[in-house]
């Protein structure tokens, strides 16, 4: 920091008085005393047992479905599930139908988008024939799970568990939900990647050839044991695959509305403390623009990529 | 080997069960996230020196390192998933 104002070329007089460091620890202070200061005046109310966190990812059936023992109620998943599924085709098909020689602004940002699952995602892996192939499959997984996942950041009143009244109407309370925060979301879509994958390496290779390349190269003088037995092991990861891929794309997205509820005030009322909340909410802007600014995006692009990478891997020929 | 013969088999106390739950989430989720921390360092600091060692390669490195990023990151949220359902759900 002083470097940086000696260096300052315009000469600027050094402002005397305090440095940054001390300003931020000043602030800093200031900031836990009046936290500090709430919790000698409010006190607190002792831990409240009726909040349940957990109720907030609840599924309430909204429409009840039985067939058996199968239950196929519309609930708010249901919801969200075609929400996302309606935002993708709307966006795509209306971009698709009014493509400008001078494109707009939302244009250039499908564009880039468009660009980035043709060339990075889908290129980065595949090639030719197989690119061609397969870009549609990825490209829609990559733009659903981004629709899904910044969905689950906008409020909608989806929580009918509790409700407000405008005007005797009575409306569910807003709640934030993602469809990839439920573990059955990302496991369908990890299981339509892991059948798709082994089918086109079956497809590409034949039969037992293709279990047969699972066997790392390199191992041409080993005996028939050690050949199980690695061969085991890659059976192992390829189903260790299934639980990787969908419980990283709902742990992420999970975790980030669980903090988003924690620190917007869900700590301070399971703890009895408000003045916890006084501290916590600051930090619950900061992880929001954290969870929509890069978890949302990044997780649809590694959810896309890595299934690029799973077909590329089965198919190619040193694997 | 009979393990109600153990003490620890047969908690019944809540105040011990619900400790063992708190202790569960706090050291899973934070040891957890010590793991994730150092990898995700690694990552970014091992990006920095390719960058400076070879800037030409910077648009191409980029793509590989979101993709570690997340890779790592994501076993942070692993163990702070199982936390949570330890505390919440069992």
């Amino acid at each position: 920091m002083e470097q940086a104002t000696a260096q300052a070329p315009s000469g600027a007089p050094k402002r005397d008085g305090m440095s940054t460091k001390a300003k931020f620890f000043i602030g800093l202070g200031i900031y836990v005393a009046i936290a500090i200061l709430l919790l000698l005046i409010f006190g607190s109310d002792g831990k409240n047992e009726e909040f349940k966190p957990q109720n907030e990812f609840k599924l309430e059936p909204w429409i009840s479905i039985h067939l058996g023992s199968l239950d196929l109620s519309v609930n708010k998943a249901v919801l969200y599930l075609f929400l996302a599924s309606l935002a993708t085709i709307f966006t795509m098909v209306w971009i698709a139908r009014r493509m400008h020689q001078k494109p707009n602004r939302v244009q250039t940002a499908v564009e880039v988008a468009y660009d980035l699952t043709k060339n990075t995602i889908t290129g980065g892996s595949l090639s030719g024939e197989l690119a061609r192939k397969w870009f549609p499959f990825i490209a829609a997984l990559f733009f659903w799970i981004w629709f899904s996942n910044m969905l689950g950041f906008l409020p909608l009143p989806t929580n009918t568990e509790h409700t407000f009244s405008i005007g005797g109407l009575e409306i569910p309370s807003f709640a934030i939900y993602a469809a990839t925060a439920n573990i059955a979301i990302p496991l369908v879509l990890t299981l339509v990647v892991w059948l798709s994958y082994h089918v086109e390496g079956i497809r590409s290779k034949g039969l037992f050839p293709y279990f047969k390349s699972w066997l790392p190269p390199g191992l041409e003088n080993m005996s028939a044991v050690g050949k199980g037995a690695i061969f085991v092991i890659e059976v192992i990861s390829h189903f260790v695959r299934l639980i990787s891929l969908s419980v990283r794309l709902f742990a992420n997205i999970l975790a980030g509305h669980l903090l988003l509820l924690f620190m917007g005030g869900g700590l301070a009322v399971l703890l009895g403390i408000a003045a916890l909340g006084a501290l916590t909410f600051p930090l619950a802007f900061l992880f929001f623009i954290f969870e929509v600014g890069l978890v949302a995006t990044l997780q649809a692009f590694i959810f896309s990529t890595l299934s690029a990478i799973y077909i590329g891997g089965a198919t190619s020929a040193t694997h | 080997m009979d393990l109600t013969a153990l003490p620890l088999a047969e908690v019944t106390d809540e105040g011990v069960k619900g400790a063992g739950k708190a202790i569960a989430l706090g050291v899973g989720a934070g040891l957890g996230s010590i793991g994730a921390g150092i990898g995700v360092g690694f990552i970014f600091g091992k990006e920095i020196e390719s960058v400076a060692r070879q800037p030409e390669m910077k648009s191409e490195l980029e793509s590989i390192r979101w993709l570690g990023f997340a890779l790592t990151e994501a076993v942070a949220f692993y163990t702070f998933i199982f936390g949570l359902i330890a505390f919440f759900l069992s």
